[in-house]
C-alpha cells in the first residue's frame, strides 16, 4: 500500500491555510438580497399584533415577511419517530418557518426583512414594531412535566413528547439489584452545550425563472437530506428542480446536520421576489439558533455482587427536546443512548427509561457524539464511583466486568440487552495499554505522594460508541423516516484519472484526502490523480451526508465497492487486450499482468480502451464509470480506554488537567494524523464539557450565557499534551475493517475528567458523589468546603 | 435579577421623598436618563441611554408610582423596551428615619430581562446595577446638599449634625494615632 496507514498531508489544506475556501457567505449572487432574520426576545409569548409598515418603507428594504406569509406552507419536518410506550405516535407539533401568533423560544423566528444590504436589513428590523404578551415558559425538562407547568404545545400535555424505554422488563431489574450486595446511585444532570462551529450557519436561496429551479447553498453536513426535506416535506417543490450546494463548511458537530428554517425561508422567498437571498447568522444568533447538544437529567442505579460485577442497571432519564423536535432530536436520547447502556459490561439487567420533553428552548438535537456520550458519561462516572465507595481500583474493576474479547469472524458479535449486538472488540487490550501508556503505579504513587497545596486525582473513563450508522433496515425498524446507506460513483476518466463522487460531505475531516488515499490504493494510480467531489446534489446523485462518524465505514465503503466494479470490468478490457482470461489476469501496482509472464496492460490504456472503444470486448458497454449504494450489515463499534490525571487548587478549586492518556481502537486506520486530528479535537470538545462550557437559561427562558463573553470554549492552554495511542480490531462487516473517530474522543474524555475530579474529592476525605458540569473553580470549591 | 441597596442621607424622609417625586430633579440625579416626561397622576414616560460592556441601548417605556405611603413608601414598576431587549422591573423604595434624624433610602426589587440584553450582559450587569446605584445615590446627595444651601441658617443650626460624620473624623484620629506609634 502506497497511501493507506500513512499521514498523507491533507489536499484540502492548500485552500484553507491561503484563505481559498469558499463557504456559502463567500458566494455572491448577481442581484443578490441580504435577508435579516427579527427574532422572539421571549421564551414564550403571544404575537397580538406586528407592525412592518415602517421597516417596510425603509430605503433599501424589498420586504418584509411574517409568520402570516407561510402559514400555509409546511413546517420542518422532524426525521426520526419515537413512539409513546403505549404505542401512541410521539407528538410532533409543527415547527412554523416563521412563527404564527405565538413564539416559543428566545430566537424563534418572527420577521424576516429582505434588503439592499445587510444592515439595510438589519436597521429595518429595529422599525417592524411587534406587540408581545409574555407567558410564564417552561425551562426545566424535569419540572417542565409536572402538573401546573406551562404548556408549550398544547397538543402535548405535560409537555411530553415521548416516553420511551428499551431492555429488560423494570421488575427484572429491581429483582436484580434487591439481591445485589452494593449500589452505586448517582443523579446528575449532562448540560445543554451549543455547538460553536468556527463558520456560522449561512444559507442562499436562488430561484431560476428560466429553468424553474431553485438552488439553495447552505452550511450543511447534509446537503442531499436538505434537498429531500425541504422539497418533498417543507415546500413542495419538485426535486429534480431543486439543487442544494454545501460548499467548504466550516465545522458542524451535529449542529449542521439538520433542515433549519432558514434554509427554507430563503428558498420560498427568493422565488417570491425573483431575487437570491443570503442570509448569515451572526454569532449570537447562532446561539440561540443552532440546534444544543445533551440537557439530559438522570437518576441511575447499578447493583454489585460481593465480588464486584455487575448485577443490574436501571437508568431514568429527562431529555430536553426544546421548543420544537429537531431533525433528529428524538432518536438521540433514545437509540443513540438507550442502545448504548451495555457499555462495556457484562451487566446481564439493564432497563432505561426515558422522557422527551418540550420545553421553551432552543431545539436541542445531535451533538458531537449524540447519545453515547450521555450514555458513556453515566456509565463510567457508576464504575469508578462504584470503585471509590467499594474500595476497589477502577481499574480492576473494569478488567473483571468486561465483555471478553471476540473478533466477529471466529467468535460470534456480542449480542446486547439493549438491542445491539457489537461487531468485535477487545476492551482488556485498550485498558492495558492505557495502563501501560500511564504509568498507572507511578501515577498513583504520584498522586499519594503530591503534597504543594494541591489535591491530585486519577480518572477512568472506557468508552463504546455505535457508529457508522447505519443498516437502513434497522433503524427503519427503529423509527428512523430515511435510509442510513451511502452512495458513491467512481468516474475513470478516459486518460486514467479518476473523479470520485461521494454522498458523504467533508466540513473538516479531510475526506478529499482519506478518500483519494483509498481509491489511488486499490487502483494503483497516484493520489494526485483522483478528485473527490461531495456537498453539490447536481454532481452527486445521492447521499446522506456526515454525521455518527459514518463516513469512512459507510461512504468509503460505497467507493470501495465502485472501485470493485471498476476493477472487474476492467480486468475484462485488458483480458481482451491481453487476449488472455480475466482470471488469469492479476491487478496491482496499475496494471493487468498475465500471471506467471511480463505480459501486460496498465489502468489508463485500459480506461482509454473504454472511452474509445475499437478494439473492445464484443457486447460489452464502453465506459468506465460506477455507482454504488453501500448499506451496513451493523453499526460499527469503536471503543477505548482514557485515564485523567488532574490537579487541583484547594484555595481556589480551579482544576489543571496535568495528564490525558488515550487509547482508542477505531479499527484500521487510513490516515493516522487525520484521525490523531480526530481524537485531538474530540478529546477538547469533550474536555471543555466537563470543566468549562455549559448554557445556562433563566427561569424565565432566556439563556443568559449567549456569547463569547460568558460561555466558555477551551482553549488549548487548557490542555496537556495528549497521550494518545491506538489498537486495531478490525470492523468484520465493512471492505475497508474501519469503525470511524469523528466522535471518540467527545464520547470518552468527559467522564474522566469528572472522575479524576471525584478521586482527588475523596481521596482528601470529601465523600463528594457528584459535581455539577462545567466543574468550574467555584463548584469544586463548594464541593471542597461543604 | 436582583435589585438591592441603601444608603442614610443626612436629612428627613420628606425631604427625599420631594426630590423623588420632582420629575425634573429625578431625571437629573437618575444616570442614563435623557427624558423623563409625567404622562399621568403617577405614571412616566421615560427615556435613557445604557451602555453595559459590549451592550448598548435606548431604551424607553413607561414607569409607573404605586403603593405610595408619602413620605415613607412607594413601589416603582418599570417597563423599558429596546432594541437589544427589554427590562421589566418591579422595585419597592422605603424612607425610613433612622437616628439623630437621619434617613435611610433602601430599595429592593427585581428585574426581568430579555433577548441580547440577557444574553449578553446578565453577568455584568449586577456590577454595572450597583455602580449605576452608586451614582444615584452621588445624585441625590448633591441634590440634598443644593437644598441644604437654600435653607435659612437657623434652620440648619437646629439640624441635628450627623453623628455619622463624626464618628468618620474620631475614626480617622484614631488611625492616624496608630499609625504614629507603627512608625
Amino acid at each position: 500500500m502506497t497511501y493507506i496507514g500513512k499521514s498523507v498531508k491533507r489536499v484540502e489544506d492548500r485552500r484553507f491555510t491561503t484563505g481559498k475556501g469558499q463557504y456559502t457567505d463567500d458566494i455572491k449572487l448577481p442581484n443578490m438580497t441580504y435577508a435579516y432574520i427579527l427574532r422572539s426576545p421571549y421564551a414564550h409569548a403571544k404575537i397580538n399584533k406586528i407592525d412592518t409598515s415602517a421597516a417596510l418603507a425603509m430605503d433599501g428594504v424589498v420586504a418584509v415577511f411574517t409568520g402570516e406569509d407561510v402559514k400555509d406552507v409546511g413546517g420542518v419536518p422532524c426525521g426520526w419517530q419515537v413512539n409513546f410506550k403505549n404505542g401512541d405516535v410521539m407528538k410532533e407539533p409543527k415547527h412554523p418557518l416563521i412563527a404564527h401568533e405565538r413564539v416559543l423560544h428566545v430566537g424563534d423566528n418572527v420577521a424576516m426583512i429582505v434588503a439592499e444590504s445587510k444592515s439595510i436589513a438589519r436597521d429595518a428590523a429595529d422599525l417592524v414594531d411587534v406587540d408581545y404578551e409574555e407567558l410564564d415558559a417552561a425551562v426545566d425538562a424535569f419540572k417542565a412535566v409536572a402538573d401546573g407547568a406551562p404548556q408549550v404545545h398544547p397538543e402535548a400535555p405535560n409537555n411530553m413528547a415521548f416516553d420511551w424505554e428499551l431492555g429488560n422488563p423494570k421488575e427484572e431489574v429491581a429483582e436484580a439489584l434487591s439481591n445485589a450486595a452494593h449500589i452505586t446511585e448517582l443523579s446528575f444532570v449532562n448540560q445543554r452545550l451549543v455547538a460553536n462551529a468556527m463558520e456560522p450557519r449561512s444559507a442562499i436561496g436562488d430561484y431560476d425563472d428560466a429553468y424553474g429551479r431553485h438552488t439553495l447553498y447552505t452550511s450543511s453536513q447534509n446537503p442531499h437530506l436538505t434537498r429531500l426535506l425541504l422539497s418533498a416535506f417543507v415546500l413542495g417543490l419538485p426535486e429534480h428542480k431543486v439543487r442544494v450546494v454545501a460548499p467548504d463548511v466550516g465545522g458542524g458537530f451535529g449542529s449542521k446536520i439538520f433542515h433549519y428554517t432558514e434554509e427554507a425561508l430563503v428558498v420560498y422567498f427568493s422565488h417570491k421576489i425573483g431575487r437570491p437571498i443570503k442570509w448569515t447568522a451572526e454569532r449570537s444568533e447562532s446561539f440561540i439558533t443552532d440546534a444544543h447538544g445533551r440537557d439530559h437529567i438522570t437518576k441511575a442505579k447499578m447493583g454489585f455482587d460481593a465480588e464486584g460485577n455487575i448485577v443490574g442497571f436501571q437508568v431514568y432519564t429527562h431529555a430536553n427536546m426544546g421548543a420544537y423536535l429537531s431533525t433528529f432530536a428524538p432518536a438521540v436520547p433514545t437509540y443513540l443512548y438507550g442502545t448504548l447502556m451495555q457499555g462495556l459490561y457484562t451487566t446481564p439487567k439493564i432497563n432505561v427509561d426515558v422522557t422527551g420533553v418540550f420545553t421553551n428552548t432552543t431545539v436541542v438535537d445531535a451533538y458531537r457524539g449524540a447519545g453515547r456520550p450521555e450514555a458513556t458519561y453515566m456509565i463510567e462516572r457508576l464504575m469508578d464511583l462504584a470503585a471509590l465507595e467499594m474500595g476497589k481500583d477502577p481499574a480492576e474493576l473494569r478488567m473483571q466486568n468486561f465483555i471478553p474479547p471476540f473478533d466477529g469472524v471466529n467468535q460470534e458479535g456480542y449480542a446486547t440487552q439493549v438491542a445491539l449486538q457489537y461487531d468485535s472488540g477487545n476492551y482488556e487490550g485498550v485498558l492495558r495499554k492505557a495502563l501501560d501508556l500511564a504509568g498507572y503505579s507511578e501515577m498513583r504513587a504520584q498522586q499519594a505522594a503530591t503534597s504543594n497545596g494541591k489535591l491530585v486525582g486519577i480518572g477512568f473513563s472506557t468508552y463504546i460508541e455505535a457508529c457508522g450508522i447505519a443498516p437502513s433496515a434497522v433503524v427503519g425498524s427503529l423509527g428512523a423516516r430515511a435510509g442510513l446507506f451511502e452512495s458513491a460513483q467512481v468516474t475513470v476518466q478516459p486518460t486514467g484519472k479518476v473523479t470520485v463522487y461521494t454522498g458523504s460531505h467533508s466540513h473538516g475531516q479531510g475526506h478529499e484526502t482519506t478518500f483519494a488515499q483509498i481509491v489511488a490504493d486499490k487502483l494503483g494510480i497516484g493520489i494526485d490523480d483522483v478528485e473527490i467531489v461531495h456537498g453539490d446534489s447536481d454532481r452527486v446523485a445521492f447521499g446522506m451526508g456526515t454525521y455518527g462518524s459514518r463516513s469512512l465505514a459507510v461512504g468509503g465503503s460505497a467507493i470501495v465497492k465502485s472501485v470493485e466494479k471498476v476493477l472487474e470490468k476492467g480486468a475484462k478490457i485488458a483480458a481482451h487486450l491481453l487476449e488472455a482470461s480475466p482470471d488469469d489476469l492479476e491487478f496491482g501496482a496499475g496494471k493487468w499482468t498475465v500471471k506467471g509472464s511480463d505480459k501486460s496492460v496498465a489502468f489508463g490504456d485500459v480506461s482509454l480502451t473504454a472511452y474509445v472503444p475499437h478494439n473492445y470486448p464484443e457486447g460489452m458497454e464502453p465506459g468506465l464509470d460506477f455507482s454504488s449504494f453501500y448499506d451496513p450489515a451493523n453499526f460499527t463499534y469503536p471503543f477505548g480506554a482514557y485515564i485523567a490525571m488532574v490537579e487541583i487548587d484547594k484555595e481556589t478549586g480551579k482544576v489543571d488537567l496535568k495528564r490525558f492518556v488515550a487509547i482508542d481502537d477505531v479499527g484500521n486506520v487510513i490516515n493516522p494524523m487525520i484521525v490523531d486530528g480526530q481524537i485531538h479535537g474530540g478529546l477538547a470538545q469533550g474536555i471543555g464539557q466537563a470543566l468549562l462550557e455549559g448554557a445556562i437559561y433563566d427561569e424565565n427562558g432566556q439563556l443568559i450565557n449567549g456569547s463569547y463573553m460568558d460561555y466558555c470554549m477551551p482553549r488549548a492552554d487548557d490542555f496537556p499534551s495528549f497521550e494518545i495511542g491506538r489498537q486495531h480490531t478490525p470492523c468484520p462487516h465493512n471492505p475497508l475493517g474501519v469503525k470511524g473517530a469523528g466522535e471518540a474522543g467527545c464520547i470518552g474524555s468527559t467522564p474522566a475528567i469528572v472522575n479524576a475530579v471525584i478521586d482527588a474529592l475523596w481521596k482528601a476525605g470529601h465523600q463528594v458523589k457528584d459535581i455539577r458540569m462545567p466543574l468550574t473553580p467555584e463548584r469544586v470549591w463548594k464541593a471542597m468546603n461543604n | 435579577m436582583n435589585l438591592k441597596g441603601k444608603q442614610t442621607f443626612q436629612t428627613d424622609a420628606q425631604a427625599i421623598w420631594n426630590i423623588l417625586m420632582d420629575t425634573n430633579k429625578l431625571a437629573a440625579i437618575t444616570p442614563g436618563i435623557s427624558k423623563l416626561e409625567r404622562i399621568g397622576e403617577d405614571q412616566f414616560n421615560a427615556t435613557s441611554d445604557i451602555k453595559i460592556g459590549p451592550v448598548k441601548g435606548s431604551f424607553s417605556g413607561d414607569l409607573f408610582l404605586v403603593d405610595k405611603k408619602e413620605p415613607h413608601a412607594f413601589t416603582l414598576k418599570i417597563k423599558q423596551e429596546s432594541k437589544i431587549g427589554n427590562a421589566d422591573a418591579t422595585v419597592r423604595i422605603l424612607i425610613n428615619e433612622v437616628e439623630d434624624g437621619n434617613s435611610e433610602l433602601s430599595f429592593d426589587g427585581n428585574a426581568k430581562l430579555s433577548g441580547t440584553l440577557a444574553r449578553t450582559g446578565q453577568r455584568v450587569l449586577t456590577g454595572v446595577a450597583s455602580s449605576l446605584t452608586k451614582q444615584f445615590f452621588r445624585g441625590l446627595e448633591k441634590e440634598l446638599d443644593s437644598i441644604r444651601e437654600t435653607i435659612p441658617l437657623e434652620e440648619i443650626k437646629e439640624k441635628p449634625v450627623s453623628t455619622k460624620k463624626r464618628q468618620n473624623i474620631f475614626v480617622q484620629f484614631l488611625n492616624w494615632l496608630k499609625g504614629l506609634f507603627k512608625s
